[in-house]
């Protein structure tokens, strides 16, 4: 078992097996992921219950919650494959870094957008400088500082390290971040789903919005896999391998 | 084994030489502060709220004038290319290097700061605060300086600024609260030690990544 992980581990590492393995995997990611999508939407807008105080408002939900839980968790996992580049130098996790983090800085732009057309009815105000609100925009910021650093480098090897390096640095500190802006201000309700404790939502809204954010973060794996597959071809356009490949197709 | 007085000392001649590394950061601070009361309102009971936040996002702002100071010269004229290849121990030559530079751009300013008592109506109970809390803040936003500059050494781009900036949140949330509350007869030393803490913690892992950042720019 171990065996067999260490070895799908370090084939990940090689470009030609990472085209060739995400090509047969896209399709079948990709209905998944729409139809998941569709499902939940269809769901959350037209047959999930109308919320007692806010009314229709909520429905913004099914789009709010997943879009900010997978920017935080696309992060986090661009940390860790900045760590396994700075520590095992494999190129791969450069493609990742550079791949995932145009998209965690799309969706960390959809939440704040949908956060502030659902501020503006339940709140009467588009943006307040709550913690969350604030450490989502410093969030949103980190990307930015991410996709202009990869232009910055001529050499490609260059620009992943320093990549890496910021990612890593911003790990570390977006929790202080989290942490001092909670003791600034917090308007923002507190979180409503809990893996552990009791969830403080009904389930006939909780399935959908579950559904929801499974949908959003297939469609990341989805997303990810098309935008490093491009990343790849055109790093290794000039590369046998690759060429041998689109001729044959 | 590097000799680091003279390293220390090779730094304070470069940086009492060149009077614009320690004079700008300083009249960028005066010009900021007067111009404040002008732009905003000559009303001592406005001014006096927005003095705390007001003189660390100056601070903050003056950083960005000198942070690519610290490495840009030694990048140009080759010693940074000549240490990294002695195969020295880096990370005590940058401390080194963001100290001298701490001293130069940041403790002019935090000395200058007293003023704001007269120009921002700063409440005199608010000073001991305000020096307290940018001492021990300023050397981090000057670590946040020092690896936006070694990233972004040689070019003129606004990622450094971009990156630095939001890193130092904490710190002017930290520093700015410190005095509001010791205006509050609330106790700040909670602050301080947070700022503190801060400080320590990053230290090691800024010198790090710094270094890294450094070697990106010689293959």
């Amino acid at each position: 078992m171990f065996q067999a992980l260490k070895n799908f581990y370090h084939k990940l590492g090689s470009y030609p097996w990472f085209y060739k393995i995400s090509g047969k995997v896209i399709p079948f990611v990709g209905v998944l992921s729409i139809s998941l999508i569709v499902i939940s939407s269809v769901w959350g807008l037209f047959f999930s219950p109308t919320d007692a105080v806010q009314g229709d408002v909520y429905r913004i939900i099914y789009f709010h919650v997943p879009a900010v839980s997978v920017s935080q968790v696309i992060y986090y996992s661009m940390s860790i494959a900045a760590a396994v580049f700075l520590i095992w130098r494999m190129k791969m996790a450069g493609v990742y870094i550079k791949s995932l983090a145009p998209i965690g800085a799309a969706f960390t732009f959809i939440g704040l957008l949908s956060g502030a057309i659902w501020g503006q009815p339940t709140w009467g105000t588009w943006w307040v400088w709550d913690a969350r609100l604030t450490s989502t925009l410093v969030l949103f910021l980190f990307y930015l500082a991410i996709i202009g650093m990869q232009s910055t480098f001529a050499s490609r090897k260059s620009a992943d390290t320093a990549v890496s390096i910021i990612t890593l640095v911003g790990v570390v500190n977006l929790p202080i971040v989290k942490k001092s802006v909670d003791w600034w201000n917090t308007l923002h309700q507190p979180a409503s789903i809990s893996i552990s404790g009791e969830s403080s939502i009904s389930s006939e809204m909780l399935i959908p919005l579950l559904l929801s954010i499974l949908g959003v973060y297939v469609f990341v794996f989805f997303v990810g896999l098309l935008f490093m597959r491009a990343e790849i071809s055109t790093r290794e356009q000039n590369k046998e391998w690759f060429k041998k490949l689109s001729s044959n197709s | 084994m590097i000799d680091f007085t003279k390293i220390l000392k090779k730094e304070f001649l470069i940086y009492s030489r060149k009077s614009s590394s320690f004079i700008s950061p300083v009249v960028f601070f005066l010009i900021s502060i007067s111009l404040y009361p002008i732009g905003i309102s000559n009303d001592p009971d406005i001014l006096k709220n927005l003095a705390p936040g007001l003189i660390w996002i100056t601070i903050l702002l003056s950083t960005l004038i000198s942070f690519q100071n610290i490495f840009s010269e030694d990048y140009e004229d080759g010693s940074i290319e000549l240490l990294l290849a002695s195969g020295q121990n880096l990370s005590l030559i940058v401390l080194t290097k963001i100290f001298v530079n701490w001293i130069f751009s940041c403790l002019p300013i935090i000395i200058l700061s007293v003023f704001s008592v007269f120009l921002l109506y700063l409440p005199t109970e608010g000073l001991k605060p305000l020096i307290i809390s940018l001492l021990i803040g300023t050397p981090t936003i000057c670590l946040f300086g020092a690896l936006a500059g070694a990233l972004s050494l040689g070019k003129n781009s606004i990622t450094g600024p971009a990156l630095m900036l939001p890193l130092s949140l904490p710190v002017l949330i930290l520093g700015t609260q410190a005095i509001n509350y010791s205006l509050n007869d609330i106790s700040f030393s909670s602050n301080i030690l947070l700022l503190t803490a801060i400080l320590v913690f990053l230290l090691p892992i800024i010198l790090f990544a710094s270094v890294g950042a450094l070697k990106l720019h010689f293959n």
